[in-house]
């Protein structure tokens, strides 16, 4: 299992667009990736209702968990995805 | 192998803080929904690992676990059964409501379920039966080519073996195994048994028909090509039988057992008692048909051409090709049945025209256009089940068509040299009649058309009243209702979306913001809102209010996720001219207020309030299709319709 926390910079947040290319990205691996938010709150990164729902602001940190075969190739796109639109 | 119920129920169970733990159970198609009394006994992950669990979440007080259509059910019973907790009212409600309907509503409404979903096998078959009816009469070569022997057989083929597709349709009705109620169906028309429709020309050249000696009985070895009554009990009687050994044999033994013993009582029983009695039952019925079209001054025409229908929804016309065959083979012909067929047929073809015409639902225009016309050409199951009985108005309209045809045609004494046509290919087979059989038709269309016109009353139309005046519905009509759709959604029938909104419909290009005109979140459409009101686009849980209100996502009993976003980056208006009236894990009705805004103020900060409506798990779905893209929609129309 591999964790790491990430700031969020995007203005609107997880929302919308940001979310919907997430999960877009999310569904690319194998491996289980949940984000928790600064409430302790998780959701499963593929559900866009529930990822959408943690309702992550500009400025707050998430808590990102990636767990399966591919975890260590998921965890590193998914970071520098984050770094890069998020 | 199938999922172990028990099992299933009792892994729940030990992850929940057991029985004790829970306060009240229900389920809706999908989900088990439990309440909870101390949510920190609950290990989520837990239930999550049990054995057909496809997922599990909580939702204001409610513990959802997802099990999927047609299991769920099951496990809800084994569930009910170890803990001891008692049924939520959701189900009792439920139950209530369908107590409330009478038995010959009900009745009508089982048969029906039972027979709609053989509607596709009915009609390749018929159709196939009328187009050759009509050729060989047209071309009286053609009768005798290999071409139509070849297309004869496959005509045939359904109408032969129906008893099998009867059973298969009402095991899944009643709750058996459909395998081995298509056992029972083979047994009932095997080719050692002497075929129904060969016993009379057996007996008339002096063949005996032959006879077990069975427990005292003496049973013909005859067929129940045919016949429908006797099947339809044997598989009620095989699904209660089957579902209580399940229940009762030890679950190590329960795989061969109860498939067993399941097909020999009811195999033996069918053969002994039930074939026999309800095959009386039905001849019986066919007597008293024979007897009152002969009735004298066109009142037997007038009787039948009403009731031909109800006749076609009990399914005893199959047996009608016996009687007319025996019209036939009088000298001259003298087929004074089918004319009356006719009349009741053309009866309901023009009933469900008249659907067809004022309702504006699409997809009951798509379904009662072709039914009726299907009608004409004598095969009346698609409009009879599909259109008039759903709405019942109808139906009484086309056996008053019917009537009054009927009534015609037996005062003209319209005779038909053949049988097994009817509609409009029968002038085929009325040659010295082709006015007086006109007449009839022609009568028949118009009395049906205009009665069933002026009594049908657009069930959209109604529901939209009703959910605008929500709080007047009364708690069970509205659980009846819900329990319709959920239905639907067991079936797995296509979900249709409703306009949560009222203003004009767009397509999903259209809206000013790349992500929602790529339908990058999923299908479906906007609405350019004129009233700041969100309401339920159908039955099912609030899945998401967003804290920012500025969104809902409702997902159907059937697992449909619709998000309603209202406006386009809004989310940064943090709930600024929102106002929610419900909260996440709310259970809602089609037509419930979700969320109320203010399109003034929305404006006013600099926002556009274009309302997109997209299926968020469109990937899990054959098919989303956006049914409305243009021109003013309102609560209640439907915009997408979602094909699993």
């Amino acid at each position: 299992m591999k964790t790491f926390k990430y700031m969020i910079t995007d203005p609107v947040g997880i929302h919308a667009r940001p979310a919907g290319n997430l999960v877009a990205e999310v569904k690319k691996y194998a491996s289980k990736i949940t984000i928790t938010n600064a409430a302790g709150k998780s959701a499963p990164a593929g559900k866009l209702i529930q990822l959408m729902g943690l309702g992550v602001k500009q400025g707050e940190e998430i808590t990102v968990t990636v767990e399966g075969e591919d975890e260590d190739t998921a965890a590193t796109a998914i970071e520098n995805y984050l770094k890069a639109n998020l | 192998m199938a999922l172990d119920y028990r099992k299933a129920a009792q892994g729940v169970l030990d992850n929940i803080g057991g029985a004790s733990n829970v306060a009240s159970a229900a389920h809706c198609a999908t989900r088990l929904r439990l309440v909870i009394r101390d949510n920190a006994k609950v290990n989520k992950e837990g239930v999550e690992n049990v054995d057909g669990v496809k997922g599990c979440f909580e939702a204001s007080g409610q513990l959802q676990v997802i099990f999927g259509t047609g299991t769920v059910n099951k496990v809800f019973d084994e569930f009910i059964a170890i803990s001891g907790v008692e049924a939520g009212t959701k189900e009792t409600a439920r139950e209530a409501a369908a107590q409330k309907q009478n038995w010959f509503m009900r009745g009508i409404k089982t048969l029906g379920d039972v027979f709609v979903p053989i509607i596709p096998a009915i009609v390749a078959s018929g159709l196939l039966n009328g187009l050759l009816g009509g050729l060989s009469q047209a071309f009286p070569d053609m009768a005798g080519s290999d071409y139509y022997a070849m297309i004869n057989l496959m005509a045939g083929a359904a109408l032969t073996m129906l008893p099998i597709l009867i059973a298969i349709s009402a095991a899944k009705k009643f709750g058996g195994n459909p395998y081995l109620a298509a056992v029972i169906g083979f047994v009932m028309i095997h080719p050692n048994l002497v075929n129904a429709w060969s016993v009379a020309s057996m007996q008339a050249a002096g063949e005996s028909i032959p006879v077990w000696h069975v427990f005292g009985l003496t049973i013909q070895q005859t067929g129940y090509q045919g016949h429908v009554i006797p099947v339809i009990i044997a598989i009620l009687f095989m699904s209660f039988l089957e579902k209580w050994l399940h229940k009762h044999v030890p679950e190590m033994i329960d795989l061969f057992v109860t498939p067993l013993v399941t097909v020999l009582v009811t195999g033996v029983l069918t053969m002994t008692i039930i074939g026999p009695i309800f095959k009386v039952v039905e001849d019986w019925i066919l007597l008293a048909a024979t007897t009152l079209i002969q009735l004298p001054f066109g009142i037997g025409g007038l009787l039948v051409g009403f009731f031909y229908a109800f006749t076609v929804v009990a399914g005893f016309h199959h047996m009608y090709n016996m009687i007319e065959a025996q019209m036939v083979s009088e000298n001259p012909p003298a087929n004074i049945w089918m004319p009356v067929a006719t009349a009741a047929n053309v009866g309901q073809g023009a009933a469900a025209m008249a659907v067809a015409f004022k309702s504006k639902n699409p997809k009951t225009k798509e379904l009662a256009l072709p039914s009726s016309l299907s009608a004409f050409l004598g095969i009346t199951e698609p409009a009879i089940f599909g259109v008039n009985i759903r709405y019942r108005t109808p139906f009484i309209a086309g056996c008053c068509g019917g009537a009054i045809g009927g009534m015609l045609a037996s005062w003209f004494g319209i005779k038909a040299t053949a049988y097994g046509i009817t509609g409009l290919f029968g002038f085929l087979i009325t040659t010295d009649f082709w006015l007086q059989y006109a007449i009839v038709m022609l009568v028949s269309f118009a009395v049906a058309f205009a009665v069933s016109f002026v009594t049908f009353k657009d069930p959209d139309k109604v529901m939209e009243e009703k959910g605008a005046a929500a709080a007047g519905i009364p708690e069970a009509k509205a659980e009846e209702i819900h329990a319709e759709e959920e239905k639907k959604a067991e079936t797995g029938g296509v979900q249709t979306v409703y306009a949560p909104i009222e203003g004009t419909a767009i397509p999903s290009s259209d809206v000013d913001d790349p992500t929602f005109a790529a339908e990058l979140l999923g299908k479906g459409m906007a609405i350019q809102p004129s009233v700041g009101r969100v309401v339920a686009p159908f039955d099912g849980t609030v899945e998401m209010m967003f804290d920012t209100k500025h969104a809902v996502a409702v997902a159907s009993d059937s697992g449909v996720e619709v998000l309603i976003h209202v406006g386009i980056d809004t989310v940064k208006l943090n709930g600024k001219g929102y106002t929610p009236h419900v909260s996440s894990g709310d259970i809602v009705k089609k037509g419930d207020l979700l969320l109320e805004f203010d399109i003034d103020t929305i404006q006013n900060e600099g926002y556009k309030v274009t309302t997109p409506v997209i299926i968020s798990n469109t990937e899990d779905y054959k098919e989303v299709r956006a049914i409305k893209t243009s021109g003013p929609v309102k609560p209640g129309d439907p915009v997408i319709e979602v094909e699993p």
